[in-house]
């Protein structure tokens, strides 16, 4: 019996209008999606090349220690994945003058966005009226009217539905991937192709989410009519409100100090403060020396040459005034160091709190399933927060390599001329380590896109749960 | 008789599901985004104080923008702060949050509201005001009497664009009131008269998605099929297209990336400190000619650059949601335009303050920036005007389209 329903299902949908609207619309958005952005991807790679020959061809030349880093520090080489999904790349490059505008105003496209985005809608209009439409059209009454079990008829609906849903999306992105594949330039890889195929299970469940919350809608009205309007409006919630908001929402509730409050209040306590504090500890310090070397007793009003001409005639000044000078020296010493960790602590608070703001917005925004596809596709394609910590990682291993070779390098040029300056004279970098980009491994990734995974998986099976209670209780009159 | 029509739409509607529905989503949306963003103007007014360059300070920082309550468009980028150095401008992020979830979902603003939701509202409440009244036959009842098809079209325009449009402008008035009583947040008549245009721009486009409905709802005999294409219609209009077209540009116009200026910019800089080291005699006039280089990149960059900009509004006009959100921010002082020109005083305004800075590196002595956003009258010859015209023929064009559509209606 679930055959026959599942088959008639699939044939009603198939034969549908809706469903050539979608398919039409897929077949013509993903594809092009995906050629915009190898195309892109490629014009990037190409920059990227030649970025790096000219910072080859200028370390060839000029290289020196004094700034050296400035020119060579990390940068991130177009993966293959850009052509599938951007996630959170700097295209608009907010910490240079010349950032770009256009990416703020206008997010550009991806194959994530078409899923959040369209797929969540099309799920919505394949179900909307999975319930109450049978009911208005007087089909739901005469199918329970013979031996088929609610459960079944449920079951049959949604599985066909989903199918003829997903279907759609698995061709259009297929026509998109034999561009991708068929472009040797692109590098596509068995591990790029292992995790679309992750992200492709988690837009399937990302898609079982909405079809079952369309159905389960469905079964609570009994018109198709306001079963659209409740969909649509629970969709622009889910899908524009909730992730939206819950940043904003986690700040009112976690707040952090604004980064140019603590800015500034650093500055303040590593400049003014400290020069007050280091003032006050050396005139506490020098006062206690000269209490107990009594030839320093006018040493505050001497003048400097004066100094000078007493530390030549007397030894026992000479001496006294040496404690002197260093008695004020660990005093400053000493500001610096309590005012530095006055900073730090600041700092670091901040960091607690901003990391405590982020981990709540990141918590509240999973109460939206167009969050958790988020974070689990821009993980799974590394191009997200995990992408990110693992480049910041990568950068900061290969900085202390490169601040090891700088060191031995220095060894090896006072070595050889005593006099030289170190940071100013061109040298020799060719055996220089350098930094190497790798994607996290597929391992660590699809850890990371489990937990928004299991979410979904949770989402779709609440959804899927409620909508079978509200059939059984549904009044197909 | 045109009358009749449009109280019998605005009773229907105010007695339906439907309309309870998607009042309450816009009523509870634009609330939230005021307040929202206005808690976060003024918290981005506190760090302005905070950041305000002291008296002969090289450094040019813009106070945040009041309007940029509704259409933030580029605040965030034009409030940084530029300090000149020796070698160029240097910019510090003004008001980047620690939090990474904003950079995946940004606060929506107003405009973003209107462009995405209000237009949504006017299609659900346009799609089946023909095909419903033909599926539950009311449509020959009315047409037997002695009403003409078109007024009877009017008359439902009128009455849905009014059942949409007086909510919504209520609830704008109410939230602009209960700001008004905040003194961080008064704004001046200009700003005020700005905010009117931005209305104005959005009721043109809540018509335009009206008319669209009515077309598509004449054009089709289900209305479940009308509600199909219009939704498709809907996200290609406000998603695919201007998303797609900015990237399409970018392939069209080939402009080099931000970063790989940068990085010239520090391989030039490294490479003069080299070959200056151990000649100081020439450092002046080494960084003369080191910043006219850089000035030689920036300026090539900009042209193309801008052209990409040209390039890729052109592509997006397409998209009624693109012309609209261009011209809301050219109106509020956040668009594109208005940034590409803040760049150009700042640039202008290194060159102003370099010379002393040149001599003296502490030098004091810089003349404080000013910059004073493009009077209405320039944004609305440049482009704004285009912007608000294309949509109002868009809505016409539509309109008429759908008054065609409905006199061939079958309406059995």
């Amino acid at each position: 019996m679930f055959r026959a329903v599942l088959a008639k299902e699939i044939r009603n949908h198939l034969l549908s209008f809706r469903f050539m609207a979608v398919f039409v619309m897929l077949m013509v958005v993903i594809p092009v999606t995906v050629l915009i952005l190898s195309t892109d991807t490629l014009r990037k790679r190409e920059e990227y090349s030649r970025r790096q020959a000219e910072i080859q061809a200028y370390l060839g030349q000029y290289a020196h220690f004094n700034r050296l880093f400035a020119v060579i520090s990390p940068s991130q080489p177009p993966i293959a994945m850009l052509t599938l999904a951007r996630g959170l790349a700097d295209d608009a490059n907010i910490n240079a003058f010349n950032n770009d505008p256009l990416p703020v105003m206008f997010p550009l496209i991806d194959l994530v966005f078409v899923a959040t985005i369209l797929l969540s809608l099309a799920a919505l209009v394949f179900s909307y009226d999975a319930v109450s439409g049978e009911r208005e059209d007087g089909t739901l009454k005469l199918a329970l009217a013979n031996g088929v079990p609610r459960s079944t008829v449920l079951a049959g609906k949604f599985a066909g539905g989903a199918i003829v849903l997903f279907v759609p999306f698995l061709i259009a992105l297929s026509l998109g991937l034999i561009y991708v594949l068929l472009n040797p330039r692109i590098g596509w890889s068995a591990v790029d192709g292992g995790a679309l195929g992750l992200l492709l299970a988690g837009s399937a469940v990302y898609t079982m989410v909405f079809y079952g919350l369309g159905f389960l809608i469905s079964a609570r009205h009994a018109s198709s009519a306001s079963s659209i309007m409740t969909s649509l409006v629970v969709w622009v919630v889910l899908v524009l409100v909730v992730p939206n908001l819950s940043p904003y929402l986690a700040e009112l509730v976690n707040p952090a100090p604004s980064r140019i409050r603590i800015g500034r209040e650093v500055d303040r306590m590593t400049d003014v403060e400290r020069d007050e504090l280091g003032r006050k500890l050396s005139a506490e310090r020098r006062a206690a020396v000269i209490r107990d070397h009594p030839a320093l007793a006018d040493v505050e009003r001497m003048s400097e040459s004066d100094i000078k001409a007493t530390i030549a005639r007397d030894p026992e000044f000479a001496w006294a005034y040496a404690l002197f000078r260093s008695a004020s020296e660990a005093a400053w010493k000493e500001a610096n160091v309590i005012q530095g960790q006055k900073a730090q602590v600041l700092r670091e608070e901040l960091g607690r709190k901003e990391e405590a703001q982020t981990r709540l917005a990141l918590n509240l925004s999973l109460a939206s399933p167009l969050a958790g596809f988020t974070y689990l596709a821009t993980d799974l394609t590394s191009t997200g927060m995990l992408n990110q910590r693992h480049f910041t990682g990568l950068a900061r291993a290969w900085a202390r390599n490169y601040s090891e070779y700088v060191q031995k390098k220095m060894a090896e040029m006072r070595q050889a001329d005593p006099t030289v300056d170190l940071w100013n004279t061109a040298v020799d970098v060719s055996d220089m380590p350098r930094f190497v980009y790798k994607e996290a491994p597929l391992a660590d990734r699809l850890r990371a896109a489990l937990v928004p995974f299991l979410i979904l998986s949770g989402m779709a099976l609440v959804f899927i749960a409620l909508a079978y209670v509200s059939f059984v209780r549904y009044d197909v009159r | 008789m045109t009358g009749t029509i449009v109280r019998k739409e605005i009773l229907s509607n105010l007695l339906s599901y439907k309309f309870t529905a998607v009042i309450v989503l816009v009523v509870v949306l634009v609330a939230t985004s005021f307040f929202v963003m206005a808690r976060d103007y003024k918290e981005r007014l506190a760090d302005y104080q905070l950041i305000r360059p002291e008296p002969g300070a090289p450094i040019a920082v813009l106070p945040p923008n009041p309007l940029s309550i509704f259409a933030r468009g580029l605040e965030e980028a034009m409030t940084r702060s530029f300090e000149v150095g020796a070698v160029g401008i240097d910019v510090r992020a003004g008001q980047s949050s620690g939090n990474v979830i904003f950079s995946f979902f940004p606060t929506p603003d107003f405009v973003h509201i209107i462009k995405v939701v209000l237009s949504l509202v006017a299609l659900l409440l346009g799609f089946d005001a023909v095909s419903r009244e033909k599926e539950a036959g009311t449509l020959k009842l009315a047409l037997s009497n002695a009403v003409s098809r078109s007024s009877l079209l009017l008359g439902k325009w009128t009455g849905n664009f009014l059942s949409l449009a007086v909510p919504f402008l209520l609830v704008t008035g109410l939230g602009l009131s209960v700001m008004a009583f905040d003194p961080a947040l008064r704004m001046s008549p200009g700003a005020l008269g700005r905010l009117g245009l931005i209305l104005a721009a959005a009721l043109i486009y809540i018509a335009l998605f009206l008319s669209l409905g009515l077309l598509v709802s004449s054009l089709v005999r289900r209305s479940a099929t009308s509600l199909v294409v219009l939704l498709l219609l809907w996200s290609v209009i406000v998603f695919v297209l201007p998303n797609m077209g900015s990237l399409l540009a970018r392939q069209i116009v080939d402009v080099p990336s931000v970063r790989s200026l940068s990085e010239k910019r520090q391989q030039i800089w490294t490479r003069e400190v080299l070959l200056s080291y151990g000649d100081r005699s020439g450092w002046g006039a080494r960084i003369q000619a080191m910043n006219e280089e850089f000035d030689r990149m920036e300026e090539d960059y900009r042209l193309k650059f801008n052209r990409l900009v040209r390039t890729s509004r052109s592509i997006n006009r397409i998209s009624p949601a693109a012309s609209f959100v261009d011209a809301a921010t050219e109106i509020a002082g956040t668009g594109v335009s208005e940034e590409t020109r803040l760049k150009s005083e700042v640039i202008r305004y290194k060159n102003q303050a370099l010379p002393s800075l040149a001599r003296d590196r502490t030098a004091r002595e810089a003349p404080a920036f000013s910059y004073r956003a493009r009077p209405l009258g320039e944004v609305l010859s440049d482009g704004g005007l285009f912007d608000l015209a294309w949509l109002s023929v868009f809505t016409i064009l539509l309109f008429a389209a759908g008054t065609v559509a409905f006199i061939r209606t079958d309406p059995r």
